[in-house]
């Protein structure tokens, strides 16, 4: 299941977490668990993190979907690490 | 599909064969969890003041002890660290996970979260992988039934096959059960017959030959099950541990399998994510009605590639209608009514003192940033619009259809995330171009970055083209806008085309529910953003209009023979080529400073408050429509300003790309400014 993830997650796009669960035929709940398992794991990285500071003068920071990655549980986002190999 | 052994794990005949032992020796048990799942909270009610709180010997790590009695029985109570998972990936994972195989305690308690179960539950298919005994804490139940998930937890004990208890720490509910059951358990008094993860047939077999082939060579207390499983896992500790302990034959012939079956760790924590799945199916229904339908069904529109795009469109349509409607005539008004009235009663009371006091405060500081208050009534119609949007959960979708946009129009791979970023501001659409690794990658995509219209620049479109257009204004924002997007996509796609090809990287995100926006996250979201936008106000553009001031006012004795008045009528000719007045060229310059600046600017070279008028009639009346709209074009694609700049030489670390990156910008903007004009001048817009 971890694999079939990751392998829709590298054909590259945009997904939302309901629509990779309807991919796996799975709960968006579960692919949220996965999608953090990964991130441990390495495979995935949390978006936002290298803007973090960046974002001070920004007067849209506080609606931005990317800066507020980790720290707004709502609203997450996440890229493939390119280490990452399957 | 087999399950993998749970070995050394006492069955329950064993268990209550030591039942006449237990029922005098204290127990041990151990409370396990993920970090936030209330473990604490547990260990708390159960010990009370009986507790210890010490270190990990030989780690940093908190460690928690209590005692509580239960039926006349002492139990020591640990609280082990919050963990995700077993797989030695931290010092508390390794402390968890040794905790339980060398002291063995007689139950280990997995505390879930009931709201999230999904989340919890694969800690407790690695406990159920150890010599342990393990109950299931449902903890946050009410949490649960408050977000409308039903759990039966009946049906879930039968699933899971190991006791389960429903309780709500926080409320002190279910911790006596917990405290029965747990001394049930431990006196074999409850059935306990788990039902374990499985890993795929593939695998199955090569988990046997390294089970075999280390079975005699695992340390006392591991079980050679569960090493295998590591080892297939691809665990540095018990990889370690295993080369340590294995002859050197042998060990390579392990190692050598294990880099045959590098991708079984997918399969092996996939696997777990199945019997979660599983579990979940049995025991668990979320709510299908209400807000979760609503938002489905407001999604099939909303994130739709083509409707999608409609309904942002549309969206921005209407913030910027709103802003235009309600924003602009109040920013008139407060311009007559504030400022020109402000600075006719500072000329009265300035009568007396030296000229230049009263030009600086007058047609400095009250032209150019006093000017920048009127714009509030703008700014809070915009900001107003935007925290409606993120609080209603729309932000998020906007973000995901632009996203997508953007794949179709060829900009694919990790440089169209910091570009979003960049309708913000361009300063953080720099600095993110950090998450892309391909040092040509990034610096191209530093590149396009000015190139996305932010807000600074939009605030100055939103006063400007009112002004200079009327009724048309939202058509020609609409159409500033496009050109925008359409000079980065042909950029975009070219740079991808010829020189990214091929990189596809993958964007996830996580959707929020669509909510009622609350009217006090809204108030506090625009509070801010206006205090952030006067802090501004009162620095930058307050000592830029003051510099301005002298600029244009020194050595005089009017604007034409300034500073300001020599470098514009310099660059008069270029000005001329796109139907632009020097003052004009003067307004596009200090916006380096910062792009708000434009507006004072104008404001002090044509002396707001002067003949009755406000600076928007004294505009509207400059400039031809053709000049009017290669002005406002140039504006939209000039140099960026200062902050981005500085932002640019420290990403790219080079100053000739800082350079080239300016003046390819320059160039463009100038460029499009006299295609313009030209062009609206040959449709008879000249006039």
């Amino acid at each position: 299941m971890l694999k079939q993830l990751l392998k829709h997650i590298a054909e590259g796009g945009t997904w939302t977490t309901e629509s990779l669960a309807q991919a796996l035929n799975t709960t968006p709940e579960l692919v949220t668990a996965m999608l953090e398992d990964l991130t441990r794991r390495g495979y995935l990285k949390a978006v936002g993190d290298a803007c973090s500071g960046a974002c001070a003068s920004c007067s849209l920071a506080g609606h931005c979907v990317a800066s507020n990655a980790g720290r707004d549980t709502s609203k997450r986002a996440w890229t493939l690490n390119s280490q990452s190999t399957l | 599909m087999t399950q993998i052994p749970a070995n050394g794990r006492p069955s329950t005949a064993q268990a209550r064969s030591t039942m006449l032992d237990m029922a005098v020796r204290p127990l041990t048990v151990a409370l396990a969890g993920q970090p936030n799942v209330g473990k604490s909270t547990i260990f708390n009610m159960l010990t009370g003041l009986n507790q210890h709180v010490g270190n990990w010997p030989g780690k940093t790590v908190e460690q928690k002890t209590g005692q509580y009695r239960h039926n006349e029985v002492l139990v020591n109570l640990v609280d082990l660290p919050g963990t995700y998972s077993l797989t030695a990936n931290s010092d508390e994972e390794r402390i968890a996970r040794e905790y339980i195989i060398h002291q063995q305690p007689d139950v280990v308690v997995a505390v879930v979260n009931a709201a999230v179960l999904e989340r919890s539950l694969y800690l407790l298919a690695e406990l159920l992988a150890l010599p342990a005994t393990v109950v299931l804490a449902l903890n946050m139940v009410d949490v649960a039934v408050q977000e409308g998930v039903q759990i039966e937890p009946h049906v879930l004990e039968a699933a899971l096959g190991i006791p389960v208890v429903p309780m709500s720490a926080a409320k002190a509910q279910g911790v006596r059960r917990l405290a029965e059951v747990v001394d049930a358990l431990a006196h074999g008094q409850i059935s306990y017959q788990p039902d374990v993860p499985t890993i795929r047939a593939d695998h199955r077999a090569i988990l046997e030959t390294i089970q075999d082939a280390i079975e005699a060579h695992v340390p006392h207390p591991y079980h050679p099950s569960w090493v295998a499983l590591k080892l297939l896992e691809g665990d540095n500790e018990v990889t370690q541990m295993m080369q340590t302990h294995l002859p050197p034959e042998r060990w390579q012939r392990v190692h050598h399998i294990l880099r045959q079956h590098e991708d079984a760790i997918l399969d092996i924590a996939g696997a777990r994510y199945e019997w979660i799945q599983r579990m979940m199916r049995a025991a668990v229904v979320r709510p299908r009605a209400g807000q979760v339908t609503v938002t489905e069904r407001l999604d099939r529109i909303a994130t739709h590639p083509v409707w999608g795009m409609g309904v942002l469109l549309i969206v921005l349509g209407v913030v910027f209608w709103l802003t235009y409607t309600l924003g602009a005539p109040l920013q008139e008004w407060l311009d007559a009514a504030l400022i020109h009235a402000a600075a006719e009663w500072l000329r009265t009371a300035l009568a007396g003192a030296t000229g230049w006091l009263s030009s600086l405060l007058v047609d400095g500081v009250l032209a150019g940033a006093g000017l920048m208050v009127t714009f509030l009534p703008i700014l809070v119609i915009f900001f107003t619009a935007l925290a409606i949007l993120e609080d209603t959960g729309y932000m998020a979708r906007a973000a995901y259809v632009m996203d997508r946009f953007m794949h179709v129009m060829g900009l694919h791979g990790k440089s169209f995330l910091p570009l979003c970023l960049g309708f913000g501001c361009n300063v953080p659409a720099v600095m993110g171009t950090r998450i892309i690794e391909s040092r040509r990658a990034r610096l191209l995509t530093i590149f396009l970055a000015p190139l996305v219209p932010c807000t600074a620049r939009m605030s100055v479109i939103a006063v400007l083209a009112p002004i200079f257009f009327g009724a048309q204004a939202l058509l020609v924002t609409w159409g500033l806008l496009a050109l925008n997007l359409i000079t980065l996509a042909v950029l975009g796609i070219g740079m991808h085309r010829f020189l990214l090809k091929g990189e596809q990287v993958a964007f996830i995100m996580e959707l929020p529910l669509y909510h009622v926006p609350n009217a006090r996250t809204i108030a506090i979201s625009v509070w801010q953003n206006l205090v952030a936008f006067l802090r501004k106000a009162g620095t930058v553009i307050l000592a830029m209009a003051v510099v301005i001031w002298a600029l244009s006012s020194f050595p005089g004795p009017d604007i034409a023979h300034s500073v300001v008045g020599y470098v514009g009528q310099a660059l008069a000719p270029l000005g001329r080529l796109m139907g632009l007045e020097w003052p004009m060229i003067v307004a596009l310059l200090t916006s380096f400073v910062a792009k708000e600046n434009t507006i004072p600017t104008l404001g002090i070279i044509y002396g707001t408050g002067e003949h009755g008028q406000a600076l928007s009639q004294v505009l509207s009346g400059a400039l031809t429509p053709a000049s009017a709209l290669a002005l406002l074009a140039v504006q939209m694609l000039f140099v960026p300003c200062v902050g981005t700049v500085a932002a640019i030489r420290q990403e790219s670390g080079s100053w000739r790309w800082t350079a080239l990156s300016v003046g390819l910008l320059l160039f463009v903007s100038l460029l499009v400014g006299i295609v313009i004009y030209q062009g609206a001048r040959l449709l008879g817009w000249g006039v």
